[in-house]
């Protein structure tokens, strides 16, 4: 656990670039800092490590003030990531990962298979790389170098500063997503400053959203999309906040199960039964035996008379998402089809659900009632 | 194309300049004899025809025949060059009576290497370059090429050692003065060793100083681009006066003055600190640098006494007969051995480093050296000990002229290469990879060894590499102020006009400068990690 209380950095030329910044990171959490350019995010990053001093107020690591040990002793505890990455550009990949453990002067056996561990964990074959230098590599690997690094010696705590901002945008997300799986496994209490709200969002347990040197708001994503504190809050967010929280709460958790539905053979009537009970414009067509979705039927198809077989459109996969889907994507198949409601298949192609457009309004305007939804996401 | 160029030129020199002249002693001027001149025998024709077949070779297309030729060729015309006008010349003074005026002194009879010597040699050496390129081009192993690039000049060595070119000149007086000529040439080594090592240790820290230190930083590289225009002359002769008053006085005296000095830095510096916060910025930057230059004054006698003290050593330890025996330099061995590792275990570079980076470091070590010489002069009262006090500074080999103020010279010398070049060094490390270091737990000393100083390595070692061969050069005009090394020959040289004896001085100089170069060249190689190699 990491606690801030009552830290102000003042810079020798007066400048005070964290103000009063209280602030709690529970284990196994990764905590978010954002905020525009120069609003003290790294400044705050680095007074844990003890990298810049703190001028008033105390960080507690685990309940110890951090200045009761050794500037030093300290950092060989925390991993430290960089958005320049810092490798060293002499030594090999295999040396740089095993910095830490070096200094802790751990036994080359064991720094050894460490090493190879971590290189294996964050998707770089040791037997192919270990032996490259730094330049050898392409950026995206270097991060992933630089994030192996910071787990060298498998410190409970990390301190992540913009660590995925050098890279394109597309390997950005893939090293974002695997940093997740990782985070999965090691479980660190991370601290990870961004100035990408997206990323924010998609990464973060909790955000702290700071503006100079102040914080401003502490949430979940969710219910900082949902409950913006002020105007700042809200235009930081971004005006599509709503497809935001959209992106937070899965398929499974956004639909209902009362779904228009008929079985393949069934009569014209019948069907037109169907959608007058629900109230809808299309019905889907299902399996009688299996239940997987096939296609779907018009009510003006079904009211113009034609046979039975020619009113259904076959197609199932495309007009359907799937359960883990984000609503986000639900709303888009939804937009892209006449449909009143998305059907939702599980892994096998059953149809379970529907996602409305009504449904998806009701979610976004209830105030953070799925927080634990981005967790389960996760999972 | 360059082979080309090589054979022109050797064969223009063949043709139109004279190869060698021949003196009757050292002092008489020569009479200059051409290839072409030389009487009775076809074979220096032959050298002619070889210079001009590179001409010819040049427009062949296979790649690697006109490799091999072009270095066959090359090798030959670099030999025979050099072989020819020698035999030519013996054949000369045998009859060399008839050759001159009756009355000419015939003592040491000997040929002057001429123009087309030099012509020869060049085109030689740039139709083997041609030839070594063509080679690489073609794909010849690095081993291949440099074997068929040395056999010219191994088979020259093997001539010079065999006897074959005494009759040259330089080979004469060469016989004449041989012994002397190695003394001088181990002294123009060491005298570039320890001003190198000297300052190489000097250089660093104030290179680091510089860069860690924005205050100080202006104030060093100013002082050491100063003291480089300084001409080299001028330098020796600045540091007669105060070395020669220095080597008169007394130790006891000497350790007085010094004491004083010393207190009145330290005096300045405190006060500095005192009053740091008070002063304007103008005058905190006007102070910084007076006491820096107050301190400097004991530290540098300090550095003086412990330099010249030290190259005393050396060079008897090099020089003197009984210690160059194989069983005093093992015995030798043996009682430093141990204490170099009591002292590497005792002053533990990278735990003291920390203070070094402190300016104030510096009051703090005249303090603490005060100190020593107060207990040095207590014990010497105590003990009776007469002789200590009896003792000058010239017993540690400081005076006015000679080896003192020479090291001192070349060590300030090669100061601006060394401090630019490590200050240029560790600026441009990237700051993100020491912040990296730092944030994952290394400390400053570690910081500095494991990761600015391999990186700054190349860098520094450019300006070694720079120190050295400038200093090969400046050593040898040491010799002015009685201090030995090469000079001594090329001074002489000048004196009597002789043209061979600055030779016997100049060309181990450049031997020494060009294998000092390929030596720290490859020591770089060899040190700088294959991450940071210049592809
Ligand atoms: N050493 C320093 N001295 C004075 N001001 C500084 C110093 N370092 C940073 N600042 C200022 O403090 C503010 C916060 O900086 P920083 O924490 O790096 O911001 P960011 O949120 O972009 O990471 C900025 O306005 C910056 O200009
Ligand atoms: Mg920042």
């Amino acid at each position: 656990m990491i606690e801030f209380k009552d830290v102000i950095k003042e810079y020798p030329n007066g400048f005070r670039a964290v103000d009063n910044l209280n602030l709690t990171v529970h284990d196994g959490e990764i905590c978010v800092l954002i905020g525009p350019s120069g609003c003290g995010k790294t400044t705050a990053l680095r007074m844990v490590n003890r990298l810049i001093d703190v001028t008033r107020g105390e960080i507690l690591i685990d309940g110890q003030p951090n200045d009761e040990f050794e500037p030093e002793i300290l950092r060989r505890q925390i991993g430290y990531a960089i958005q320049q990455i810092g490798l060293l550009p002499h030594m090999t990949i295999r040396d740089n990962v095993a910095i830490v453990p070096r200094l802790l002067d751990w036994d080359e056996d064991r720094i050894r298979q460490r090493v190879d561990l971590l290189l294996d964990m964050v998707g770089i074959d040791p037997s192919i790389h270990g032996d490259k230098y730094p330049r050898q590599l392409s950026g995206g690997q270097q991060q992933r170098v630089g994030v192996a690094r910071a787990l060298g010696a498998d410190p409970p705590l990390m301190l992540m500063d913009e660590p995925f901002g050098a890279v394109d945008p597309i390997t950005r997300a893939i090293l974002q997503e695997e940093f997740l799986q990782i985070q999965q496994e090691v479980s660190k209490t991370i601290i990870f400053v961004t100035h990408d709200i997206d990323e924010a969002i998609y990464m973060g347990d909790r955000i702290a959203l700071l503006r100079a040197g102040r914080l401003v708001q502490y949430d979940s994503p969710d219910d900082l999309l949902a409950k913006p504190r002020d105007d700042f809050v809200r235009e930081f967010v971004g005006a599509d906040r709503s497809l935001k929280r959209l992106h937070l709460i899965s398929v499974k958790d956004s639909m209902i199960n009362n779904v228009p539905r008929c079985a393949q053979g069934a009569s014209l009537d019948e069907l037109a039964q169907c959608m007058d009970e629900h109230r809808a414009n299309n019905v889907f067509i299902i399996d009688e035996n299996s239940g997987k979705l096939l296609g779907w039927a018009e009510r003006s198809a079904v009211e113009s008379g034609a046979a039975p077989e020619e009113v259904i459109n076959y197609a199932p996969t495309s007009i359907a998402v799937a359960e883990d889907a984000t609503a986000r994507e639900a709303l888009s198949v939804l937009l892209s089809h006449s449909f009143d409601l998305t059907p939702v298949i599980d892994a096998n192609g059953i149809l379970t659900g529907g996602v409305s457009i009504q449904r998806l309004q009701d979610l976004v305007e209830a105030p953070g009632i799925h927080a634990a939804a981005q967790r389960e996401r996760g999972q | 194309m360059i082979a080309f160029l090589g054979g022109a030129l050797a064969s223009f020199g063949f043709f139109f300049l004279p190869v060698i002249e021949i003196k009757p002693n050292r002092l008489a001027s020569g009479l200059p004899v051409g290839l072409l001149e030389i009487p009775g025998d076809l074979r220096y024709l032959l050298l002619f025809l070889l210079a001009l077949t590179p001409v010819m070779l040049a427009f062949m297309s296979d790649r690697n025949r006109r490799g091999w030729a072009l270095v066959t060729v090359g090798n030959l015309i670099i030999i025979l060059t050099l072989y020819l006008p020698a035999l030519a010349g013996n054949a000369y003074l045998i009859g060399a009576e008839a050759l001159f005026e009756a009355g000419t002194r015939i003592s040491n009879p000997r040929i002057l290497s001429s123009a087309a010597i030099a012509v020869g040699l060049a085109g030689g050496g740039i139709v083997l370059f041609a030839g070594l390129l063509d080679l690489e081009r073609s794909g010849a192993s690095r081993l291949v090429r440099g074997l068929a690039g040395a056999v010219g000049a191994l088979v020259v060595v093997l001539m010079l050692a065999g006897g074959t070119l005494d009759v040259y000149s330089i080979m004469v007086e060469y016989h004449s003065r041989g012994e002397t000529l190695a003394l001088r040439f181990l002294e123009h080594i060491v005298f570039v060793l320890v001003a190198l090592v000297a300052g190489l240790i000097v250089g660093i820290a104030l290179g680091l100083w510089a860069s860690r230190d924005a205050k100080a930083e202006d104030a060093i590289l100013y002082t050491v681009g100063i003291i480089q225009t300084i001409p080299s002359l001028a330098l020796f002769g600045i540091l007669l006066v105060p070395l020669a008053r220095l080597g008169d006085s007394h130790f006891l005296s000497m350790a007085r003055d010094w004491l004083l000095l010393a207190a009145i830095a330290l005096a300045a510096a405190l006060v500095l600190r005192r009053l740091h916060a008070r002063l304007p910025e103008r005058a905190r930057q006007f102070a910084l640098i007076a006491v820096f230059i107050l301190a400097l004054i004991p530290l540098s006698l300090l550095a003086v006494l412990i330099i010249a003290f030290g190259f005393e050593v050396v060079l008897t330890v090099l020089t003197t007969a009984e210690l160059a025996s194989m069983r005093s330099v093992t015995f030798l061995a043996l009682v430093l051995f141990p204490v170099f590792v009591w002292a590497g275990k005792r002053f533990d570079l990278e735990r003291m480093l920390p203070h070094f980076q402190r300016v104030h470091f510096l009051p703090l070590l005249v303090a603490v050296l005060g100190a020593l010489i107060l207990l040095a002069q207590g014990a010497g009262k105590l003990l009776g000990n007469s002789e200590l006090a009896e003792l000058t500074i010239r017993d540690f080999g400081v005076s006015g002229i000679g080896t003192a103020p020479a090291i001192i010279a070349l060590t300030l010398y090669s100061l601006l290469p060394l401090v630019r070049n490590t200050y240029a060094g560790l600026k441009n490390i990237d700051p993100a990879i020491i912040d990296s270091g730092k944030g994952m737990g290394f400390t400053a000393a570690q910081s500095f060894f494991r990761i600015e100083l391999p990186l700054a390595f190349p860098v520094i070692m450019a300006g070694v590499r720079n120190a050295a061969i400038s200093l090969v050069g400046i050593a040898a005009v040491a010799s002015i102020i009685g201090a030995g090394a090469l000079g001594d020959f090329i001074l002489l040289g000048v004196n009597s006009t002789s043209i061979d004896q600055i030779l016997l001085g100049a060309v181990p100089a450049v031997l020494l400068a060009v294998i000092m170069d390929a030596g720290l060249k490859l020591l770089e190689g060899l040190l700088t990690s294959p991450g940071i190699r210049q592809a």
